[in-house]
């Protein structure tokens, strides 16, 4: 009774969020050995946001965000992506569910023996959508400034631009949730803020929702809200400035997104 | 667009570990190629002098197991079939081993005799057709002796006189036949001097009843007449099923059968073992990337398909080349026994080896498989 209460009074906002989480435990292990990562976790993240989960490093952030991409299976509370329940999902769902999702990793997986090209298509494969993949692969290279390397194969691309192929691949069939992590580590200042800048661009035109962690400080300029996750537990969720303060602890009342660009 | 082909650039991409794969799966082909040459030859060996017997039919007791082991069985068997539509002339053929003293050393050695009627056209070795020979057979205590008998028989020559069981034999001429495995020698002579060597032995029992059918004959139907026509103590083969039936004997009653199909076993346990190395570093080095693609959506058919792909194009590339070695080894082994070991290939054993190269592949790569499918996305973040 208490939970039909409860599902009624958040049906109105439920359809705005791209992910809900709601006292949401985690443990790696069993018996014993099981040690719990995450604990009592609530959070909603609207449509269209871009979110930072920063926290010192164990803190469960990765965790956290291969739940959210459907990677792992729920072991206590509630999880909506997208607005479909993980709670008891079989393996078929959690696949369908993650085709929606797109993951930018701190490595870039790009298979080797396929061009860059090669690589972002296999992404569209999975559509069905066979006769332009071409054509939406090298679109979406060109927008990440790869346009003259479409035809190259990873060996012969520098790190930068092997994470901007990783990158097009996990936007290529425009997610609605996109998961990152790390995805600035392994670049230079400048492609660095071009990723950050087609994520902002993305989010703000297709209304797709971001979460990100990150220890990157050049960018958190780009955040709508940046949550600190410490041992487990939220620290805290704030926007860009209110988090800046507390960081600074400075008289600054307001903050330019330039200050973040070193 | 077509989809594309992960399996084939993955392949592609390493080129020193595909050489390396298709060599292995190229070895494990031209292994099993030379065993099964190997048996088909010494088969073949065993039975090819039948070719030279002048017969379509061949009668023989049931319990006989191949020509050297026969049980004689009544003469009256091939009178009762011989009026039978369709056959031309009916043979006995009486066949027993003899005691053939080398006249140099002074050794005797069981050499295989075979005993007909001179009159009859039993066999087509070109020696024997000549008007002479029937002449020659035709005197007391002389044979015919093979010139593929082994050299510890003793010289071959015309005239030459030795002992056999304890009487006097003289080569009256030679010929080219060739024992198979149970001889190492052999000797035709008439029947009157196979009674005289081998007395008390009537000669109303025959070992091999031969029948000669009028050209155009179907050797197969007129033996479903003569089975409905004779007593149980006599089986009725055509060339191709006595062939057969010998084959059967060697390759399944002693250990020639169990001695190459191990070999066969071996090399495709070798093949199945390198193809699953290259898989399995294949796999391995592809780790994170397969894991990638379940994150995007892949389901573990996919990477299972993969990998039965690579498995498949493997097995195709290695066996390519390992066929046309096999070929050139074949003509090589043949070359260099002179003839005596005819490696031949066949169709039939170019499709059993290529469906055994598909198999170990498969298998390999059903055994690797399981790292990829278990690739958890969750570990790359």
């Amino acid at each position: 009774m208490f939970k039909a209460q409860q599902q009624s009074k958040f049906e109105p906002s439920r359809d705005n969020l791209a992910v809900q989480i709601q006292r949401l435990n985690y443990f790696f292990g069993a018996g014993d050995l099981s040690k719990q990562v995450l604990f009592d976790i609530s959070l909603e993240l609207p449509k269209g946001q871009i979110v930072i989960l920063t926290g010192p490093s164990g803190s469960g952030k990765t965790t956290l965000l291969t739940l959210a991409g459907a990677l792992r299976r729920l072991q206590e509370g509630s999880l909506r992506v997208l607005g479909q329940e993980l709670v008891g999902l079989g393996d078929r769902a959690l696949v369908n569910i993650r085709r929606n999702i797109g993951f930018i990793f701190q490595a870039h997986n790009l298979f080797e023996s396929l061009t860059a090209s090669q690589n972002v298509e296999m992404a569209v494969e999975l559509t069905g959508d066979f006769a332009s993949k071409r054509q939406q692969a090298v679109a979406m290279l060109s927008a990440l400034g790869l346009d003259d390397r479409v035809d190259y194969k990873p060996q012969s691309l520098s790190g930068g631009q092997k994470q901007r192929v990783a990158i097009a691949r996990a936007l290529v069939n425009h997610p609605k949730l996109i998961l990152a992590d790390e995805p600035t580590a392994a670049l230079d200042k400048k492609s660095g803020r071009d990723v950050v800048n087609y994520l902002h661009n993305l989010s703000r035109e297709e209304g797709c929702t971001v979460l990100m962690v990150t220890h990157d400080n050049r960018i958190l300029d780009v955040a709508d809200r940046i949550i600190n996750l410490v041992d487990g537990r939220l620290e805290s969720d704030s926007s860009l400035n209110a988090f800046v303060q507390s960081k600074t602890k400075d008289s600054l009342t307001d903050i330019s997104a330039d200050m973040f660009i070193m | 667009m077509a989809r594309i082909s992960v399996a084939w650039a993955n392949l592609m991409h390493e080129r020193t570990r595909l050489m390396v794969a298709i060599s292995g799966v190229a070895f494990a082909v031209i292994l099993i190629f030379m065993n099964l040459g190997f048996m088909g030859a010494l088969i073949s060996t065993a039975t090819n002098f039948y070719e030279q017997f002048n017969a379509d039919l061949f009668l023989i007791s049931p319990e006989t197991l191949e020509i050297s082991t026969s049980t004689a069985f009544p003469r009256e068997r091939l009178y009762q079939i011989a009026g039978v539509d369709g056959v031309e002339r009916t043979m006995p053929l009486y066949s027993e081993y003899l005691l053939w003293r080398n006249p140099e050393t002074g050794v005797s050695r069981a050499i295989f005799a075979y005993g007909f009627n001179p009159n009859d056209p039993a066999f087509l070795m070109p020696e024997l057709q000549e008007e002479n020979a029937r002449h020659i057979l035709s005197r007391p205590d002389t044979v015919f002796m093979d010139r593929f008998s082994r050299p510890e028989f003793g010289p071959q020559d015309i005239g030459t006189t030795t002992e056999a069981d304890r009487r006097r034999a003289i080569i009256g001429g030679t010929y080219f036949l060739g024992g198979g495995f149970a001889a190492d020698g052999t000797l035709i002579m008439s029947d009157q001097n196979f009674v005289r060597y081998l007395a008390p032995r009537p000669l109303n029992l025959i070992n091999v009843g031969l029948v000669k059918l009028n050209p155009g004959i179907s050797p197969d139907k007129v033996a479903e007449t003569m089975r409905s026509l004779l007593p149980a103590d006599v089986d009725v083969y055509t060339k191709p099923g006595i062939i057969q039936h010998d084959s059967e004997y060697w390759l399944e009653s002693t250990s020639i059968g169990f001695i190459f199909s191990m070999g066969v076993v071996v090399s495709f346990v070798v093949g199945a073992v390198i193809v699953y190395q290259i898989l399995f570093t294949d796999i391995r080095d592809h780790l994170p990337e397969y894991a990638t693609m379940k994150a995007m959506g892949y389901r573990s058919k996919y990477l299972f398909k993969i990998v039965l792909q690579e498995a498949i194009l493997l097995a195709v590339l290695g066996y390519v080349p390992g066929l046309v070695a096999a070929l050139g080894l074949y003509h090589l082994t043949t070359k260099a026994t002179a003839g005596t070991l005819p490696v031949a290939m066949n169709g039939g054993r170019v499709i059993f080896v290529l469906s055994l190269t598909l198999l170990m592949c498969c298998l390999s790569g059903l055994i690797s498989v399981r790292k990829a499918v278990t690739a958890d996305p969750a570990e790359i973040f």
